[in-house]
């Protein structure tokens, strides 16, 4: 397992993707940062939670960029049998790839700590809930990348399963705006849909310092399954038939 | 030692694989020789455990593919149709890769030395992007050897490459066939059978249809064979027909690009009789070989009442 995400890893170093990614983040996060401080200044305390909750909106597009290779590319190439046919469980192969995206989107989230350190260099802000913040979005990116994963496991194509699993984030994420559609129907049906809600679960709570446990399982739930179903996906073709 | 018993492998309706049995032993390099679609790459998937088998059992140096998969990939180093590699890999990084993957002791040291076996050392630090396909070839072979398995599974290592670079690939295999090691090797062209192997099994719609020594099979292929006979002087083919074709064991001659094609009685091999009746008749032969032996021939012979053949074309 390692040793494939060693090898992610340094994959992220070396491929132009990762590298445009990050420069979308910080590029991005900086203008939301800039304008957010000039807009407050003189007005409302500086909040570094605007930051995190962009981070995490941008990340529903860029996440999708940083996993659609990570199994679609294996199985174009053929490397996939080679990986299928060593001595290495399909887990093994599928959570050392996980891993590997979680890592870099770590070091892109530490990145984006800059801002919140700039705050507290020059004010006095809600240090509790910047820590909540950037625990939550790490949490909230495992899940991300793990449905990024799944969609990739699913095509050999990395523009479909880059574009599938932005689409299939941008509704969950819009999960809490949707159930509000179902409400007519049924009550529960709503409210099971806005369960589902990734933004649900960061900008009520963690965003705001608030650490409810409920939300850490939802986001560790949701990666678990995520793998779990990838794993079956991979070993697929191991089935009888 | 790779034993297989009564292997089927289905793709839904169609059967790619159809109930084959054989056996290799240690030691020995048993070619696996056959057209595109006869199921060449089906079975050495399922020997590799990247697909299951429909029914039958494989064993693996004892162990059965579908028990104890990890174990049967433990002892099997495997080279796929397509060279799985990572063009953004140096070749080194890419063995390492693999050794690492594998858990091979004292990696260093074995990785320099399946480098030296396929003669890839001077260009451990080149990337794979920049490799020719027989390099690529190489380090795919590097790969397979680096834990120095016992069993050796080589899918159609030569194809699309130069000549030059098949013959590099061919000696390459002869020399892996070490004394315990088990090495099965695919290909559909017959001659590099006959030199890379010690044992054939020829496979036709998903069945062994003949199984032997290269050089036994080849001969008894050239019973019921075609000759082709060129001739100084050319003779009217009326001349030669009347002459040839009181041979026993001939069946028939037809004229044929500056020469003629002689046919044999099935199960009978005239050759000789036919050089003498053709220097008896005062005829100097220039040219005397086997007619289009092709691989299509031995499939065409072998497989003549194979239904599964008929029902395909």
């Amino acid at each position: 397992m390692w040793v494939v995400f060693k090898r992610e890893m340094r994959q992220y170093f070396t491929s132009p993707i990762a590298y445009l990614v990050a420069f979308a983040v910080l590029f991005l996060t900086g203008i939301t940062f800039t304008s957010d401080l000039r807009a407050r200044s003189g007005l409302a305390p500086a909040d570094g939670s605007v930051i995190q909750g962009f981070f995490a909106f941008v990340m529903i597009f860029l996440a999708p960029l940083l996993t659609m290779r990570l199994l679609a590319e294996e199985t174009r190439e053929g490397t996939i049998e080679l990986l299928l046919t060593l001595p290495v469980q399909d887990g093994a192969v599928v959570f050392g790839k996980f891993l590997g995206a979680w890592a870099y989107y770590t070091l892109l989230l530490l990145a984006t700590l800059v801002y919140p350190i700039l705050l507290i260099a020059l004010g006095n802000p809600d240090i509790g809930a910047m820590i909540a913040g950037t625990i939550g979005l790490w949490l909230y990116g495992g899940s991300i990348l793990s449905v990024g994963l799944l969609f990739s496991a699913l095509t050999e194509n990395q523009i479909v399963a880059g574009f599938l699993s932005m689409a299939a984030l941008f509704l969950l994420w819009l999960a809490d705006s949707i159930g509000i559609l179902f409400a007519g129907i049924s009550v529960e049906a709503a409210e099971f849909v806005r369960t589902l809600s990734l933004r649900g679960h960061l900008s009520t709570s963690f965003l705001l310092g608030i650490f409810r446990p409920e939300d850490a399982v939802f986001y560790i739930g949701l990666t678990a399954v995520m793998l779990l179903i990838t794993i079956q996906i991979v070993g697929a073709r191991r089935w009888r038939t | 030692m790779i034993e297989v018993r009564n292997l089927t492998r289905r793709y839904g309706q169609f059967v790619a694989v159809d109930d084959i049995s054989f056996q290799a032993r240690p030691g020995e390099i048993v070619g696996f020789l056959g057209p595109n679609g006869a199921g060449k790459t089906t079975t050495m998937r399922v020997l590799t455990g990247y697909i299951p088998p429909t029914s039958g059992t494989v064993r693996i140096a004892g162990v059965d593919v579908m028990e104890d998969s990890l174990e049967a990939r433990r002892h099997t180093g495997y080279l796929p149709e397509t060279v799985p590699l990572y063009p953004d890999m140096t070749v080194r990084e890419m063995v390492n890769f693999v050794a690492d993957l594998r858990g091979v002791a004292s990696r260093r040291a074995r990785v320099d030395e399946a480098l030296a076996q396929v003669g890839m050392t001077e260009r451990a630090g080149s990337l794979i992007r920049s490799l020719s396909k027989g390099m690529r070839q190489r380090v795919g072979l590097a790969q397979a050897l680096v834990h120095s398995p016992p069993i050796l599974i080589l899918d159609e290592p030569t194809i699309g490459l130069d000549p030059h670079q098949v013959i590099e690939v061919r000696d390459l295999v002869r020399g892996l066939g070490a004394a315990d090691r088990t090495v099965l090797f695919s290909t559909h062209i017959l001659s590099e059978a006959e030199q890379v192997c010690d044992r054939v099994l020829i496979i036709a719609g998903g069945r062994i249809v003949a199984e032997g020594a290269p050089d036994a099979l080849r001969d008894s292929l050239q019973r019921g064979g075609r000759v082709y006979l060129r001739l100084a002087n050319a003779p009217e083919l009326k001349q030669v027909r009347r002459v040839l074709g009181d041979v026993a064991g001939v069946a028939g001659v037809e004229s044929e690009s500056g020469g003629f094609v002689v046919q044999m009685v099935k199960g009978m091999d005239a050759r000789a009789a036919v050089a003498g009746e053709a220097v008896r008749a005062g005829w100097r032969v220039l040219e005397m070989r086997p007619w289009g032996a092709t691989l299509e021939d031995i499939f065409l012979e072998f497989t003549a009442s194979s239904r599964t053949i008929k029902r395909r074309r």
